[in-house]
């Protein structure tokens, strides 16, 4: 009886709800929102990045259609960042994905104190990319940088390296404080895969005579292929749009060692208050990320058909 | 409109104070009206506390209402003004603005700082977004674009006593302010950029006199480097995103006779054998000879006055004010630090001007005339003293354009404290401003200091960086 009544409430919640102005008044709020922080700004970027856009000459935008991005395209500035940030994604996804497993692996352990670890290595997510940047920035410094004392306390340089100041260091700098910032979601993430693998299956495996290389490759990898996906994903999409920790690590420097695409997409519109030519950086951006992301799911499908 | 009886009462204490009501005092209605004016206090408190004052509601209302019109309407009532700074000395700029709402009891200022370093950013997001400040620092580094953009507006209509300033600031520091006949700002400092030295460190290695020229540095920094007293003699700020270092390369090209652009903002600088190619040549082969520190790519001007400090550095380029630091900080090398001319054949070096300007923004609010008079306190005269130039001169040991101040013997024994009024003013006399100022000089100067950042690595050439730094010159100027 009282289910029965429950039901008929229900029911007529249902009712009202689904008449238009009611769900329209519901959606309203969200729609206003998202239109507001959403559409407005997409549309107001697309329409900025095919116009002349400079903070100092106001009032004056004409139309260009698409010589904005046709002009970041071919500048060689452009050409650096883009080549920059292909070395960086290229070298921090593999790096995090990779550490990330193997930190997950190891939390996986029936080990005790790992529960306390589980938590800390957490940490360095938890820290706030500037704050990170600047951590970094102290412990890599040239002239007073913590790293360069260590090594020389221990034996290990003769004297300071300049970490930041020389283009090939600074980009590798920026990698490993990158890498160490990220490697925690992916290591939770993978964690919570290895959790749900049934037992049975892994002791199967070893009953069977699967060395740990097989068990990994044929038992433990496929269970982990969401997060796999998750974490490629994400990790392609951070490490594209980084721009906090160049910000505050490197400036994009020294020279254009460390000039990543959000970094000079960032500096187009405020350095060189050139807004056209920072929304276009920005659509080529979306786009790349875009293209990324769909390549992504067709190989993760093309795998699960293979399996 | 003043009101001196006492209205209402304000619990001045913690809220969850367990003192109860022993913080209360009691307030005029011209707080109450100042309160409202800066935001401490919506409009429905300021409804209520006038109601609890027994000033009846249609009363209350149209107190408020000419509250609001005296704040947006400039007719004498109470304004509340937003002073955007860089990060420094902000405590003392607290307590200016403190002395000036003292003095002007309807102004009520609120100060919000950032670092030197993302400044021209954050004020380019400030003013296109609609966030724009009434008074902001400025620099000579960024008045044509300020001006270009709308940013900023002359002063010649609002400020009442520029006339009279204008005779008696440095020739370099009114240059940088004025534009198309037209002054923008008024100082908050002026300074030379200068050649410090460690007297200590270089008689220790024989020499008893600073460096005459670019090439006797190099020679005496060998010797440092060979005598093993320091690693890396010579240290200079060379962060891509510190702005100090394009006028540092000036100084360093004008020292030589050398020029960056001519009389109609043509740049000369990419010239065969032109002095700045001599300069970034020396800066390259420094750094490859290790003269330079090569640390100095991520070192801004903090960076260096803590390493010279230390005594890791002997020599550098800096603005002057960081004489006054190193000799009378907390460092370890504390008063060995010495200013001689800047190497070079002609000495010259960079005179350069940080200013207040008044926003258009605060005209559009029509605060202009509380601004005006906040320009006045802190740029000029207050009963016919530079209260707060002095101040920072005395202080910080800032420079300063108002060149009376060189007669006042309170700041002529602070500044032979730390450096030498004589010597500052030989340098003075050969400082010229910076050259090419345009509306599109602030975005040149980042691609400039990347360019200069990248010879001196040897990512291009020289020759190259200073071809590419004149090409991307023409391409801003179309």
């Amino acid at each position: 009886m009282i289910i029965h009544s429950g039901v008929r409430r229900f029911g007529t919640a249902r009712g009202a709800g689904s008449s238009g102005p009611y769900r329209l008044a519901t959606l309203a709020p969200v729609l206003l929102l998202v239109g507001l922080f959403t559409v407005f700004p997409f549309v107001y970027a697309a329409v900025t990045s095919t116009h002349k856009v400079l903070l100092t000459l106001p009032g004056q935008t004409p139309f260009v259609g698409l010589k904005n991005y046709l002009d970041v395209l071919a500048d060689g500035s452009t050409q650096i960042a883009v080549r920059n940030t292909a070395v960086f994604t290229g070298l921090t996804v593999p790096c995090v994905t990779v550490l990330g497993l193997l930190v997950a692996l190891l939390l996986n352990q029936p080990i005790r104190g790992f529960g306390v670890l589980r938590a800390l290595v957490l940490l360095p997510w938890a820290i706030p990319l500037v704050s990170a940047g600047i951590i970094w920035r102290l412990l890599l410094h040239g002239d007073f940088g913590a790293l360069n004392g260590l090594l020389l306390q221990v034996g290990a340089v003769h004297s300071y390296v300049p970490w930041l100041s020389s283009p090939h260091l600074a980009m590798y700098a920026v990698i490993v404080a990158h890498v160490w910032r990220e490697f925690p979601l992916p290591a939770i993430l993978f964690l919570a895969g290895l959790q749900v693998i049934p037992g049975d299956v892994a002791d199967a495996s070893t009953v069977d005579g699967a060395r740990a290389w097989a068990r990994l490759r044929y038992v433990t990898l496929p269970y982990l292929r969401g997060p796999l996906l998750i974490v490629l994903v994400y990790e392609t999409m951070i490490s594209i749009s980084v721009f906090d920790l160049v910000y505050v690590l490197t400036g994009g420097g020294p020279g254009t060692a460390t000039s990543l695409f959000s970094w000079y997409a960032y500096a187009a519109s405020f350095t060189f208050l050139n807004l056209g030519q920072g929304a276009a950086l920005s659509f080529i951006m979306a786009a790349t990320l875009l293209g990324l992301i769909v390549a992504y799911l067709r190989i993760v499908r093309v795998g699960e058909d293979e399996v | 409109m003043r009101f001196r009886r006492p209205l209402v009462v304000q619990a001045t204490g913690p809220r969850d104070s367990a003192e109860g009501n022993e913080g209360i005092r009691m307030l005029t209605i011209d707080e109450l009206v100042n309160s409202a004016a800066a935001g401490r206090i919506g409009r429905r408190e300021f409804v209520k506390r006038a109601l609890l004052a027994g000033v009846s509601a249609p009363a209350a209302l149209a107190l408020l209402e000419a509250c609001s019109q005296g704040n947006q309407g400039g007719t004498g009532g109470p304004v509340h003004l937003n002073f955007m700074v860089w990060s420094y000395g902000v405590e003392t700029i607290q307590d200016n603005i403190k002395n000036f709402e003292q003095k002007n009891k309807g102004t009520t200022v609120t100060v919000q700082d950032t670092s030197w370093f993302q400044y021209h950013d954050t004020m380019a997001t400030k003013f296109s977004g609609g966030a724009a400040p009434d008074v902001a620092y400025s620099s000579d580094h960024w008045l044509r674009e300020w001006v270009a953009a709308g940013w900023i507006v002359p002063l010649d209509k609002y400020a009442s006593d520029l006339a009279a300033y204008k005779n008696e600031w440095a020739p370099y520091a009114l240059q940088g302010m004025t534009l198309d006949n037209h002054v923008y700002g008024l100082p908050y400092y002026a300074d030379l950029v200068i050649f410090i030295y460690n007297e200590k460190l270089i008689k220790q290695a024989g020499f008893d006199k600073p460096p005459a020229n670019w090439e006797e540095l190099s020679t005496q920094a060998k010797a440092l480097r060979d005598k093993g007293i320091s690693q890396y003699p010579i240290d200079i700020p060379m962060k891509k995103d510190d702005p100090w270092t394009i006028e540092i390369f000036y100084s360093m090209v004008y020292s030589r006779g050398g020029h960056m652009f001519d009389q109609s903002n043509s740049p000369v600088f990419n010239k065969p054998g032109s002095e700045a190619e001599q300069a970034l040549q020396w800066l390259r082969d420094s750094y490859v000879s290790k003269n330079l520190d090569p640390a100095v790519l991520e070192s801004a001007e903090p960076d260096v006055v803590k390493t010279m400090g230390a005594g890791q550095h002997v020599y550098t380029v800096l603005a002057k004010y960081n004489l006054a630091e190193l000799n009378g900080g907390q460092h370890e090398q504390k008063g060995n630090f010495r200013m001689a001319l800047m190497p070079g054949s002609t000495n010259s070096t960079v005179g350069f001007v940080r200013f207040y300007a008044m926003s258009k923004a605060a005209v559009d609010r029509n605060h202009t005339q509380a601004a005006d008079q906040f320009l006045q306190y802190f740029g000029g005269k207050t009963s016919g003293q530079y209260v707060v130039a002095k101040r920072w001169a005395l202080e910080k040991g800032l420079g300063f354009a108002q060149l009376p101040l060189y007669d006042d013997p309170e700041i002529q024994k602070s500044i032979n404290a730390w450096g030498s009024v004589e010597l500052e003013k030989k340098q003075a006399k050969v400082a010229a401003p910076k050259e090419g100022l345009t509306p599109w000089w602030g975005t040149w100067d980042v691609y400039a200091r990347e360019q200069i950042t990248s010879a001196v690595v040897g990512s291009v050439s020289p020759k190259q960086a200073l071809q590419n730094m004149a090409t991307k010159w023409q391409s801003l100027k179309q």
